[in-house]
């Protein structure tokens, strides 16, 4: 008899490791909130990858059309586990979705219920809202991929863009003292589009440090050494409006060791990773750990990535900190792997 | 009586900006004030009329930039990531703390002239020593990038030079630096330097200046002096001099047309 597992996220992680299992000829029963499958990328739309500026199509878009072409997943769209109880080795779960509530039981579970992106609203210094030129990271990626690169104030093209690193991250005042780790790469990779398509505008990146980790660092090296993109070091303390429309920067370049109020055309806010708005309630449900930053915790960071501290629950992808989505992909696997001997063994 | 008062009363001109506390943070240049000014018909001479510019940097001039990366010593201008490595292996910085070509170069970067005229009377220090160059992770060539600075600062603040520092770059200079590249196919910054002093008739000052005396003891203690002195010629140094025989044969000169 094939093994039931059932995987919660359709993000890519939980796109990934059900398409594992589904090989393995598992039955795999995928839940996603969603009416779509593809998580946040395919949500706000992101156009292309780091490090190879990848089309985002080719790797959720291709995730996607395996896990709905494979007949061993059952997937439940805008849907969610309403109920969840272990009985023994196994564990019984009711999913809800539009059609409907149904109790399964499960072998073993796969939790990636992903991440959400840090709300610059929250955080008031950065005028977010306040300001139609001030966008984050995500607005910017949904313009690339509109191909419509303009002030959102006038519809003209900026002479000058100003991305903010750190937004929402390490800053105790917001209550996030992690480091969203992809930030820096995806920013550097946004100055790089920009540079290319709109060799006009200036971009200069204000940062505290630059975290293009690895190989990452390539990438932030060609921004400078192919881009003239500028580093500024200094954080924004402080965003106004300025003269023509403009918005000024407030901030101290810590290399200089002076202030600097520099008007720009638009602002770009490289808003951090939270965990999933579903962590908390899934950690509830299910009786697994919850970190201090809101993210799922790992039982043993080292020995046993992908294990909760519950037997036979497994952990993958951007649920347990931020993470590229390449990383994230990776984890799909290796927990899918690990749900799968768990299974195995109690099947 | 009262009038013989005011004559002796005579408010004598006050120092620039010597009523604003804690004078000695702001820079003469950003002291605005004129000696004797009339609005209106009213007389705001002196102290009212004194207004001190801002601190703030309020503008990234990246023109600048883009005429620097044109030359052919700052081109890498663009690679430069603060690391500070260049200044930590200067040989200059610790004799002259106010020598920091990290810092230099962040200034042209942003196009901070404003900034960099502050540091007119020690830009042009770096001995060519290309210890920066060696070290720099980037490959910026921060030892040529002094030489852009260098050029940049004749170009935008040649009263500065002449009315502070007398740095007189005339045809004598020219001649011990034409003679320096013909001759030994290379550039000794520290020889040109003391060169220039002695035909400016300056030699004097070289160990009048205590940091200038502290710098050539130094040099000579730990050796530097001396490897200057041994820098040798360039590999297959004959062929480049026929080279530039030629060159100078059709041309008469060394001197391009200044980019900077």
């Amino acid at each position: 008899m094939a093994e039931n597992i059932l995987v919660i996220g359709g993000g890519p992680a939980g796109l990934h490791a059900a398409i594992e299992l589904a090989e393995l000829g598992v039955n795999v029963s995928l839940v996603e909130r969603d009416t779509f499958l593809g998580g946040n990328p395919k949500k706000f739309k992101y156009k292309y990858l780091f490090p190879d500026l990848q089309p985002a199509d080719d790797v959720i878009g291709e995730l996607i059309r395996r896990a709905e072409s494979n007949g061993n997943i059952k997937k439940y769209l805008s849907a969610n586990v309403e109920s969840f109880k272990e009985e023994g080795k196994k564990f019984n779960a009711v999913i809800k979705s539009d059609s409907g509530s149904e109790t399964k039981t499960f072998d073993s579970v796969i939790v990636a219920t992903g991440f959400e992106h840090f709300d610059p609203a929250k955080d008031s210094k950065y005028s977010y809202q306040l300001f139609d030129d001030v966008i984050d990271i995500k607005d910017l990626e949904r313009m690339m991929g509109e191909e419509n690169f303009n002030r959102p104030s006038n519809g003209k093209p900026p002479k000058n863009v100003a991305i903010i690193l750190c937004v929402g991250s390490r800053d105790r005042h917001v209550g996030n003292q992690y480091c969203s780790r992809v930030c820096c790469t995806v920013s550097v990779k946004q100055a790089i589009e920009i540079r290319e398509h709109f060799p006009q505008t200036e971009v200069y990146i204000f940062y505290m440090d630059i975290r293009t980790y690895g190989f990452y660092e390539d990438l932030y090296w060609k921004a400078m050494e192919e881009h003239d993109v500028q580093i500024v070091k200094g954080r924004v303390a402080e965003i106004t409006s300025g003269p023509d429309n403009t918005v000024i920067c407030k901030g101290e370049d810590t290399l200089l060791r002076g202030p600097f109020e520099i008007p720009f055309d638009m602002v770009v806010l490289a808003s951090g990773m939270e965990g999933g708005p579903q962590s908390p309630e899934m950690a509830n449900k299910l009786g697994i750990e919850l970190d201090e930053h809101g993210f799922l915790k790992y039982a043993n960071v080292t020995l046993s990535p992908c294990k909760s501290n519950k037997d036979g629950i497994f952990l993958a992808g951007a649920c347990t900190g931020p993470k590229a989505i390449a990383d994230a992909i990776i984890e799909g696997g290796a927990a899918a792997m690990n749900a799968y001997i768990y299974a195995k063994k109690n099947s | 009586m009262a009038e013989e008062h005011n004559k002796n009363s005579v408010r004598p001109v006050a120092e620039k900006g010597e009523h604003i506390i804690a004078r000695h943070l702001i820079d003469d240049d950003a002291i605005k004030e004129e000696k004797n000014l009339v609005i209106d018909g009213v007389d705001v001479s002196g102290r009212w009329n004194t207004f001190i510019e801002t601190r703030v940097d309020s503008e990234y001039d990246r023109s600048f930039f883009d005429e620097i990366q044109k030359t052919v010593v700052g081109s890498r201008i663009n690679r430069c990531w603060q690391c500070g490595m260049c200044t930590a292996s200067c040989t200059v910085t610790p004799l002259y703390r106010r020598f920091n070509p990290r810092s230099f170069i962040y200034m042209m970067q942003l196009g901070n002239l404003k900034q960099l005229k502050k540091y007119v009377d020690v830009a042009w220090r770096c001995v060519g020593c290309y210890k920066c160059s060696q070290r720099c992770p980037k490959q910026v060539n921060p030892a040529e990038m002094m030489e852009a600075l260098a050029l940049l600062i004749k170009k935008y603040f040649p009263e500065e030079i002449k009315s502070k520092h007398q740095l007189i770059i005339d045809e004598e200079v020219k001649k011990i630096y034409e003679g320096m590249i013909l001759g030994h196919g290379r550039l000794d910054l520290a020889n040109l330097h003391t060169s220039a002093m002695r035909k400016m008739g300056k030699t004097s000052e070289l160990l009048s200046d205590k940091d200038e005396r502290g710098a050539i003891f130094k040099m000579m203690k730990d050796g530097r002096a001396l490897s200057v002195l041994r820098l040798g010629k360039p590999h297959k140094w004959h062929k480049s001099k026929d080279a530039i025989d030629k060159y100078l044969q059709n041309t008469g000169t060394l001197e391009q047309e200044s980019q900077v």
